[in-house]
C-alpha cells in the first residue's frame, strides 16, 4: 500500500485468512486428483465426476467462512464494524448451508453421481480443510495485542 | 388409536429427521463460539485479530459436523 492516506485500522488476522484460502485451494487440487483416481478405479466415470464435485463442494463451502471474514474485515474501523462483521459472517454461514442442502437434494438422484464416492470425497475435503486451518493457525505469528493504536503526541490535547 | 398404531402409520423419509438432529449440535456450537467472540471483542478490541482467527477455527470445526451430517443423506437413504 503506497498511498499515505489514513486508513482505518485493519485486523491483523487478514494475512492468516488469505493463507488459509491459498493453502486450502492447493489441498483441494490434491484431494481432487487423488479422489478422481480412486473414484475412477472404484466406480468408473461416475466415480471421477462424483469425486471432483464432492471435493469442490466441501472445499468451497469450508472456504466461504474465511472468505466472508475477509470481506467483513473491510468494514473494520467503521461505526458499524461489529454488526457488519457478524452479520456478514453469520449470514454467509446460513446462506451457505441452505445452498449446500439444496445442492444435496438436487444431486441425490442424478444418474451420473456415485453417492458413496461423493460422500467420501466430501468428508476428505472437510477433514483436509480442517487440517489446513489448524496448520496455518499453528504457523501464524500474531502478536498478543495486535490491533491497537497507541496514542501519539498529536492527539494528546 | 393407541401410540403404537400412530407411530406405525408415519411414513416418509426418516433421514430428514436426521438432518434436524445433526443441526442441533453445530447450531449450539456456533452460537457459543460467536457469542463469546463478541464478548471478547467488546472487552478487548485490541485482540480482535486474534479472536477472529480463533473464532474461525471454532466455526470450522462445528460446521464440519454439519457438513458431514448433511452429506450422510447420500449413503443412509
Amino acid at each position: 500500500m503506497s498511498t499515505m492516506a489514513p486508513r482505518p485500522a485493519q485486523p491483523t488476522s487478514i494475512p492468516v485468512f488469505r493463507r488459509i484460502l491459498v493453502y486450502g485451494s492447493v489441498l483441494a487440487a490434491g484431494i481432487a486428483v487423488v479422489g478422481a483416481v480412486v473414484g475412477g478405479l472404484a466406480a468408473g466415470a461416475e466415480g471421477v465426476v462424483s469425486a471432483l464435485i464432492g471435493t469442490l463442494l466441501s472445499v468451497v463451502f469450508m472456504g466461504i467462512t474465511a472468505g466472508s471474514i475477509l470481506v467483513a474485515n473491510r468494514f473494520a474501523g467503521t461505526a458499524a464494524a461489529i454488526g457488519a462483521f457478524f452479520g456478514i459472517v453469520m449470514g454467509g454461514w446460513l446462506v451457505k448451508f441452505v445452498v449446500f442442502l439444496v445442492l444435496m437434494v438436487l444431486l441425490k438422484d442424478q444418474p451420473w453421481i456415485q453417492p458413496v464416492v461423493l460422500f467420501l470425497s466430501i468428508i476428505a475435503g472437510v477433514v483436509g480443510s480442517l487440517l489446513v486451518d489448524v496448520f496455518v493457525l499453528m504457523k501464524s505469528r500474531m502478536t498478543y495485542a495486535s490491533d491497537i493504536t497507541l496514542p501519539t503526541a498529536a492527539h494528546d490535547d | 388409536m393407541d401410540a403404537t398404531t400412530v407411530l406405525a402409520a408415519i411414513n416418509g423419509n426418516i433421514a430428514t429427521v436426521g438432518y434436524g438432529l445433526a443441526a442441533i449440535g453445530p447450531a449450539i456450537g456456533v452460537g457459543i463460539v460467536v457469542g463469546k467472540t463478541i464478548e471478547g471483542v467488546a472487552r478487548q478490541p485490541e485482540l480482535a485479530g486474534q479472536l477472529q482467527v480463533l473464532m474461525y477455527i471454532g466455526i470450522a470445526f462445528t460446521e464440519a459436523l454439519a457438513f458431514i451430517g448433511i452429506a450422510t443423506y447420500f449413503i443412509f437413504v
